[in-house]
């Protein structure tokens, strides 16, 4: 029986929450699988942050810790964890769904000729097998997935599981990877022009979503709302695909990420990128045609109705209210 | 030069999802497909290539008989050849299956560049792309939101977090696989749709491409067992009447927010 590969990802000089949440995944299929948890921690300069994780849920931990690994690189990634699977022995490997998750996980699948899981909320083991848990249809629908005999790479979805709080005895010992076939080259990050309304200052913040249907609708329907409640307008990522209104009003996992005081979702869905941008508003109100969208399950009140029905009619209300 | 795109035809965006008779997926009949939304934004930054210089863009699917009506859009708006990768065999591949398909191609093929989107709009994986690279050989990025092409290199903007980008560069040939939003997706012109009809479009089954016995659910790694709506747990207090006594309602809570 192979062992769990948790592989921990390093953000701004500290290993990321969602790297404890892979600890608490591990740690608790270690238990009902009988296997051992293994982790891996990369970077550059990273002994001390190794050790740390080693005692808060990522026991033996294997360092590589290499110039290569300085800035993310889907090749030196790639060769990290392939090294750390096999000194491990993993049969199992988690990585988190995020930006180099994403990127690394499923050609590293392919590499070991593994499963594949992406993007799951749940990971359980019964009956001898594990079960991975995702969403389907951008949140409309549960899967629940096997994987036959052998290695599988699975990734989790970041904020879905508690972090793992507790220690562990843990240690650290040296990985030694060969960078060679490294071909990618990084160059810089950058962050987009943050011009327009920071949102994340707004108390009060009213988005529409595809459901709005064109842009002239955004200034016609939405802005009265956000306008009459003192708030911010903000939209949802099609929108901005779209053209319809610029990127600085996207709110989500790749826009700006809200928690005002209220939160009025109007025509959106409710895709985990959206969700995640929004679900830690203190209140949320949505109304959406579809009783079975993915955004009731996170809101407070919800109107199963037309938008353009429910909208301005809203406003007009609300200015009442002024006086 | 060439660019190889993948295509998958999906159900529509706002298709009814009924859950089939298996459980395992959702009924197919009676919905509409579309080319999904990823895939198209992949195409036109293959075409915007192709405007500006000799370039042949082929586009590949795997999928049954509907899916040559996805190709034929794609051939429409403007790409040169399409291949189609039709057989039952194929039938239940996961991910790793797909991706040793299109790779076949790839080998055929050998183009410059392979765009493809960064997730389906059904199963949301984003698992062929990454995958299509390491069997192809090819470095890879993901979901792009630039892509500007060198000599030898293409130099790309990945999306990360909180309106931040990761700028990487990569030799040719090489995949990446695009976020929506990257460009604006260009309108098959009449011109084009007629035109699409005589453009080649070569069917290749699974025994063709040297896979027989390695794709399929057969030598499937993963699988679905179950597909269900999501359990009604924690949903919204919903609020119900006419539309008056809807906005009533709205009104009501939103001053006991204090913010009105």
């Amino acid at each position: 029986m192979g062992s769990i590969l948790v592989v921990a990802e390093i953000q701004n000089g500290a290993i990321r929450e969602a790297s404890y949440e892979l600890a608490s995944v591990a740690q608790s299929l270690a238990g009902t699988s009988g296997r051992e948890v293994k982790s891996l921690v990369m970077g550059s300069g990273i002994g001390a942050l190794a050790e740390e994780f080693s005692k808060k849920g990522g026991g033996s931990v294997l360092v590589a810790d290499d110039a290569a690994l300085e800035n993310y690189n889907v090749d030196a990634a790639n060769a990290a964890v392939r090294a750390a699977v096999e000194a491990a022995s993993a049969d199992l490997i988690l990585l988190s769904n995020t930006p180099s998750g994403w990127d690394v996980a499923p050609r590293l699948a392919a590499g070991l000729d593994a499963g594949f899981v992406g993007d799951c909320f749940k990971i359980d083991f019964d009956g001898g097998q594990f079960g991975f848990h995702r969403r389907v249809f951008n949140g409309k629908l549960d899967a629940h997935i096997s994987a036959s005999e052998g290695t599988v790479v699975a990734t989790v979805q970041p904020g879905a599981t508690p972090p793992f709080e507790g220690t562990t005895d843990g240690s650290t010992s040296d990985l030694s990877v060969s960078f060679e076939g490294v071909r990618a080259k990084f160059v810089e990050t950058k962050k987009s022009d943050s011009t327009g309304v920071d949102l994340s200052k707004a108390d009060i913040i009213v988005s529409g979503g595809r459901g709005v249907g064109a842009p002239e609708k955004f200034a016609e329907v939405i802005q009265p709302l956000a306008d009459a409640l003192g708030g911010a307008m903000g939209a949802s990522r099609p929108v901005v695909d779209a053209g319809w209104l610029p990127h600085h009003y996207q709110v989500g996992s790749s826009g700006q990420v809200v928690q005002p005081k209220l939160y009025i979702a109007a025509g959106i869905s409710g895709a985990i990128q959206h969700l995640v941008g929004m679900k830690s508003s203190n209140y949320i109100i949505a109304i959406n045609k579809d009783p079975d969208a993915p955004i009731f399950e996170v809101a407070n009140l919800g109107v199963v109705a037309d938008l353009f029905d429910v909208v301005p009619a809203l406003t007009e209300a609300v200015n009442g209210a002024k006086g | 030069m060439k660019i190889m795109v993948c295509l998958k035809q999906v159900p529509h965006q706002d298709a009814r999802l009924d859950i089939d008779s298996a459980g395992t997926w959702i009924q197919e009949s009676n919905i509409k497909f579309e080319i999904n939304t990823y895939d198209t934004y992949a195409l036109e930054e293959a075409l915007r290539a192709k405007d500006e210089g000799e370039c042949e863009v082929v586009v590949v699917s795997i999928g049954p008989d509907r899916t040559t009506q996805a190709l034929r859009t794609a051939l429409g708006m403007g790409a040169d050849r399409a291949v189609h990768i039709k057989d039952e065999e194929a039938d239940g591949s996961d991910a790793l299956g797909l991706a040793k398909l299109l790779a076949a191609v790839a080998k055929e093929e050998s183009p410059d560049t392979i765009f493809t989107g960064f997730m389906s709009d059904d199963d949301n994986f984003a698992a062929v792309p990454p995958m299509l690279a390491e069997l192809v050989g090819l470095p890879h990025t993901t979901a792009a939101v630039k892509v500007v092409r060198g000599d030898s290199s293409l130099t790309v903007d990945r999306e990360t977090e909180g309106g931040s980008y990761e700028v990487v560069e990569l030799p040719l040939p090489c995949l990446v696989s695009v976020q929506t939003g990257i460009n604006q997706v260009r309108y098959a012109s009449l011109k084009g749709i007629m035109a699409a009809k005589k453009k080649p479009l070569d069917v290749k089954s699974v025994a063709d491409l040297g896979l027989s016995g390695s794709v399929g659910a057969g030598a499937a790694k993963v699988k679905i067992e179950k597909i269900a709506p999501p359990p009604k747990g924690d949903t919204a207090e919903l609020l119900e009447g006419s539309t008056d006594e809807v906005v009533a309602g709205l009104v009501t809570k939103i001053k006991e927010l204090g913010l009105l």
